[in-house]
């Protein structure tokens, strides 16, 4: 049985997008049937990073009990597959599209919800996809709240902003505790200069392992080759020998073991 | 006695009956609890929603049966204490709190009790 792994934050602009798209990359090369699903409603991004043509059905569809899933997934392997499958979901970026998720009623998040929860039976098992790759929205809102209840595995991305530190604390102990989550700590944007030598690199896990109260599963330095890369390419499946992509390798070996 | 021979003298049939009614008492009960500690009867007719802020404000125990039972749809008492790994009987009792608390509904078909969130379609 596969696992769904939600990447969410506090804050906006962690590189939650980046670091889903380059993970699902990751288990895509090792062989892994992977699907990507942008949750993020207010704020689609998928859409640019898969240049590929549209489905008919955008996940608001899905959610608004318009279509199933299989219609919404869009088939990515020939692109950009390796030895796995890779299909992804995309969010509607269109303005109106976004003002009409955000004015949607707690009747509707209520059964988005059961929507959300039911994807582990048809995608896990009927689909046989082994990982199950949420891209949510930041902050306490419904849809992020939504996703986070419905996967195995969360993932909180954070950076090193005092304000992003603070709120995560209590993000997590407020939401994260009370659904009973797995959850591990990403720290995105690092400066390679804390994570120089191995000893720096102890002391920084074990300040913030205490920080967060739950475990820091990597520390991803800020790479200046892939802000300039700015979302235009999945930047693992392009530079597989840069240190981003082995950062990535690994963070996705830590989850694997969750 | 008369029960007994209502029910053809099985003995088997008699202690379920007497299951079931100890079972709807202590819904009865249940329900009784509720309305003490709240003051009035929730009117079950008019559900409230039980979407995730409410599951956030609801206490530990209750919340874990509830999303139990929005990941199962639809579910008896014995499918929901499987998956949290608590007794039946405990789940029976949270469940019509929930039921009580107008967040989920109950149907009796048979000689079982499903509770669920909302009807499909």
């Amino acid at each position: 049985m596969g696992k769904i792994i939600a990447l969410h934050s506090y804050k906006g602009g962690t590189g939650k997008t980046l670091l889903s798209v380059n993970l699902a990359a990751t288990y895509v090369r090792r062989g892994k049937n992977v699907c990507l699903l942008d949750l993020d409603f207010r704020a689609p991004s998928l859409h640019a990073v898969f240049k590929t043509k549209n489905s008919e059905y955008w996940l608001n569809d899905y959610l608004n009990g318009a279509c199933e899933i299989d219609k919404v997934l869009v088939d990515v392997t020939r692109e950009h597959g390796r030895s796995g499958k890779f299909f992804v979901g995309l969010a509607n970026p269109a303005t109106e599209a976004i003002r009409e998720m955000s004015s949607k009623d707690r009747k509707w998040e209520m059964r988005a919800l059961g929507r959300l929860l039911s994807l582990k039976t048809s995608l896990l098992n009927d689909m046989h996809h082994d990982y199950v790759i949420f891209d949510t929205s930041p902050g306490l809102q419904y849809s992020s709240i939504n996703a986070i209840v419905s996967t195995d595995v969360a993932l909180v991305v954070t950076s090193l902003d005092a304000s992003d530190i603070k709120g995560t604390q209590r993000m997590t102990r407020e939401l994260y505790d009370l659904f009973d989550k797995k959850t591990g700590i990403v720290m995105n944007k690092v400066l390679a200069e804390i994570l120089s030598s191995k000893k720096e690199k102890q002391k920084f896990y074990k300040h913030f392992n205490s920080v967060h109260n739950l475990p820091i599963l990597e520390a991803v330095p800020c790479f200046c080759d892939v802000l300039r890369a700015g979302g235009t390419y999945i930047f693992s499946e392009e530079k597989p020998e840069h240190p981003f992509t082995k950062t990535l390798d690994k963070l996705a070996t830590k989850i694997e073991k969750l | 006695m008369s029960i007994y021979k209502k029910l053809d003298g099985k003995p088997t049939r008699l202690l379920e009956k007497i299951k079931e009614n100890l079972e709807r008492l202590n819904e009865k009960m249940d329900a009784m609890i509720e309305i003490q500690k709240h003051g009035q009867r929730v009117n079950p007719e008019i559900p409230d929603v039980l979407d995730v802020m409410t599951l956030l404000s609801l206490p530990d125990h209750l919340r874990k049966t509830a999303v139990t039972l929005c990941k199962l749809g639809e579910a008896t008492a014995e499918e929901v204490a499987e998956q949290t790994k608590r007794a039946r009987a405990v789940e029976s009792g949270y469940l019509n709190q929930l039921v009580i608390m107008g967040y989920m509904k109950k149907e009796r078909r048979g000689r079982k009790a499903y509770f669920y969130v909302e009807k499909e379609g």
